[in-house]
């Protein structure tokens, strides 16, 4: 048969977000594929050299559309390493709730898309609603829906709000019930089911091989390989939570494990709700004088967290100076979206493609930064 | 406001414009991030289909381009060549602060300041990002503006070609993508 | 901290390391001659620092020299090491890593693109991945301005003041 050249991305419906791979197809089978990224590039590492410590802080969120979070929370344990900064005990549990809603939403959006490439479109209506209470929730307690900048260095911006604890727990209540509707709806679908079942394995040497982290991870290797596990930061030493693993990757068990997911991250926010202070402060006093030409003490340092798609990670230099020196990005998508594209997608059908890119969750801007 | 001969729609023009207000298809082409706002504002919650806008895969048969957020120069180069693959009449409605003065890229080597220099503008929406509140105000401005003629941004782009195209290669150097695997 | 300790220890029987660095208790930087970097990573790689978790550079543009760091993660106990190599700034060049770690082949074509560094071994890394028909000095190192080449590019929108007040000085 001939083989023929096809451009996936970036303008399709089925890939996740301005990201493309280029393919020589021959039928429907893949026999070599090539990720172009760059589309969403805008100079991240540069513009940080560019901009003072604190002001960074509207910038970083901005790297991941999906989760920005991560980003906070990386950035002010960073700082906090280098400026020996002593985070109060009860911000270190409101960054938990945070970081937990954000996983959440996070996970909410990609069951959700998953329908697209499945061809069940009913669950992107479900997941999108639904993480739009999430979204509710953010906006109450740090006044943006999308990019919150609510975690800064030395602890949180400002305190919770007064009576937001019900109302996450309401939400989180709802979301529990919701879960197994979508169970039904999604992994009981004959056609979610003939699509992903022993379909794109990820076998444990292409894990190592390719570095890849999260979910996509735990499920080949056997093992709870997983940042709040291995090197617990914030509080996460002192919430019990365990989390799925298997060693057997496909498509339908990254799926299944994001369901469990979801209902041990509503089970960590719940006990954080109940251990935390009930009051005391929020932040720590970082700098005398003007906190915006606060000067962090040189030195490099390299912190990571667990974001919904792995290990996220920012190696932080400082040469004493006003604004950061430099600061790399580890994008948690980094190795399955380009690495993975290129090594691991021949062999495998076109409608295969879309189906990688959702279920190891690649996220275009934080490849791009 | 003084009348050309040029601006006075036919009566085939009005009535054009009237079906045309009420059955957009929407490109949908993520851009940048503020294509997070978008699924809300497609699913139940804002219900984008309430208004007579759906979403559209490929250019050919959509008639308004969502520029959501900041274009790097790669993406400008696809931009460019889809909206130049769509049929006329076309719409481009920009999305964000970064698409009117480059918003907190403006010092970015990778992406570029102001949309209306390469591309005509129809509508432009403040904001970073934008509300799902504030997507559907603007498409509501949108129908209003293509239902009175207004929205001629594709016509402008026909007669100004030559400057857009200048623009385009200043900053672009080629404005096509070549068919050449990056390999 | 012991773990790191122990783990350090055994390093420095094998290898000269030039300098330890403990940023914090589950983190070691160790500085090494460009020598002996690849028996290095060969080692830890054994040692059960099976992932490769980024691989960047710093460009100490005073010094005249870039700073290659590799961070490698071990799974097991939760450590990371980064192991940083100091190359001139003038011809950076470098030996791959990719037969050590595979997953660098991309992490070194991205440090090709933004500083310029060339990794001998990896014919991929020459190749543009983020930029394309770029026509500046590579964009991450400390000399590049990337302001002015937004502002000569990319020409920014012109805001006319509808009010401008007049401001006399009484003396």
């Amino acid at each position: 048969m001939k083989e023929v050249k096809l451009f996936l991305g970036p303008q399709h419906p089925g890939m996740h977000g301005n990201y493309s791979a280029h393919m020589y197809v021959e039928g429907d089978i893949i026999n070599k594929s090539y990720a172009l990224p760059g589309m969403l590039h805008r100079g991240f590492e540069k513009l940080m050299e560019r901009r003072h410590w604190m002001g960074n802080l509207a910038l970083i969120p901005r790297i991941c559309v999906i989760e920005p979070d991560p980003n906070e929370m990386v950035y002010a344990m960073s700082i906090e390493k280098l400026a020996a900064i002593e985070v109060p005990e009860r911000a270190h549990w409101i960054r938990m709730i945070i970081l937990e809603l954000a996983r959440l939403a996070a996970n909410l959006m990609s069951i959700g898309g998953i329908g697209a490439p499945v061809g069940l479109y009913t669950s992107v209506y479900w997941g999108v609603a639904d993480r739009d209470l999430i979204l509710d929730i953010f906006e109450k307690i740090t006044g943006a829906r999308v990019y919150h900048m609510y975690i800064v260095p030395g602890g949180v911006r400002k305190d919770l709000p007064e009576g937001i604890e019900e109302e996450i727990l309401d939400l989180l209540d709802y979301i529990e019930g919701r879960l197994p509707e979508f169970y039904d709806l999604v992994m009981r679908s004959p056609i979610f089911q003939t699509r992903t079942r022993d379909n794109i394995l990820l076998p444990e040497e292409v894990v190592w091989e390719l570095g890849v982290t999260g979910i996509g991870m735990r499920s080949a290797v056997n093992r709870e390989y997983d940042i709040r596990k291995v090197k617990p930061y914030a509080r996460y030493d002192q919430v019990e939570f365990s989390l799925p693993y298997g060693p057997y990757s496909d498509a339908f068990t990254r799926v299944d494990f994001k369901y469990i997911e979801m209902a041990q991250s509503i089970s960590i926010i719940r006990q954080s709700i109940e251990k935390m202070p009930k009051d005391g402060p929020v932040r720590a006093k970082i700098a005398t004088g003007s906190a915006l030409r606060w000067q962090v003490p040189p030195g490099m340092v390299y912190s990571c967290v667990e974001s919904a798609r792995g290990e996220y990670g920012y190696l932080v230099v400082s040469d004493g100076g006003e604004m950061p020196y430099r600061i790399a990005v580890r994008g948690s998508s980094y190795p399955q979206g380009l690495m993975g594209v290129e090594k691991y997608l021949p062999g495998h059908r076109i409608d295969d493609a879309s189906l990688w890119m959702d279920t190891m969750g690649v996220c275009a801007p934080e490849i791009d930064r | 406001m003084t009348t050309n001969a040029k601006d006075v729609r036919k009566t085939w023009e009005k009535i054009a414009d009237y079906f045309r207000a009420h059955s957009i298809w929407m490109k949908w082409y993520c851009t940048g991030c503020g294509a997070i706002e978008m699924p809300p504002t497609m699913t139940s919650r804002f219900d984008m289909e309430r208004l007579g806008m759906g979403p559209m895969a490929t250019p050919r048969q959509a008639d308004v381009l969502l520029i959501t957020g900041y274009l790097s120069a790669k993406t400008l180069r696809r931009v460019i060549y889809s909206y130049e693959q769509m049929q006329d009449p076309k719409y481009v409605v920009g999305f964000g602060s970064c698409t009117l003065n480059g918003g907190i890229y403006f010092d970015s080597y990778a992406t570029m300041t102001r949309l209306d220099h390469y591309l005509p503008v129809d509508l432009y929406i403040a904001g970073c990002m934008p509300r799902p509140e504030a997507i559907m105000n603007s498409f509501d401005t949108l129908i209003k503006m293509i239902e009175k003629g207004e929205a001629k941004g594709w016509k402008h782009y026909q007669e100004n070609h030559e400057w857009y195209r200048r623009n385009q290669l200043h900053s672009l150097k080629e404005v096509y993508v070549k068919d050449e695997f990056h390999e | 901290m012991n773990s790191t300790n122990k783990l350090v220890e055994e390093i420095r029987q094998r290898f000269e390391i030039i300098d330890v660095i403990h940023p914090d208790d589950q983190q070691v930087i160790l500085d090494i001659d460009k020598m002996h970097l690849h028996t290095l990573l060969s080692h830890l790689k054994a040692d059960g620092f099976r992932q490769l978790s980024l691989l960047s550079a710093v460009d100490w543009i005073k010094d005249n020299i870039f700073e290659l760091v590799y961070i490698v993660f071990n799974w097991d106990t939760g450590v990371h090491v980064l192991a940083r190599v100091k190359l001139p700034r003038d011809n950076p060049r470098f030996r791959t890593i990719t037969p050590i770690y595979p997953g660098a082949q991309y992490y070194e074509r991205d440090v090709h693109e933004f500083f310029g560094i060339e990794f001998e071994g990896n014919p991929m890394s020459y190749k543009p991945l983020f930029l394309e028909l770029w026509d500046e000095m590579p964009p991450m190192r400390k000399d590049f301005d990337p302001e002015a080449y937004s502002r000569e590019k990319f020409p920014e929108r012109v805001y006319v003041p509808h009010f401008v007040p007049k401001v006399e000085v009484i003396e």
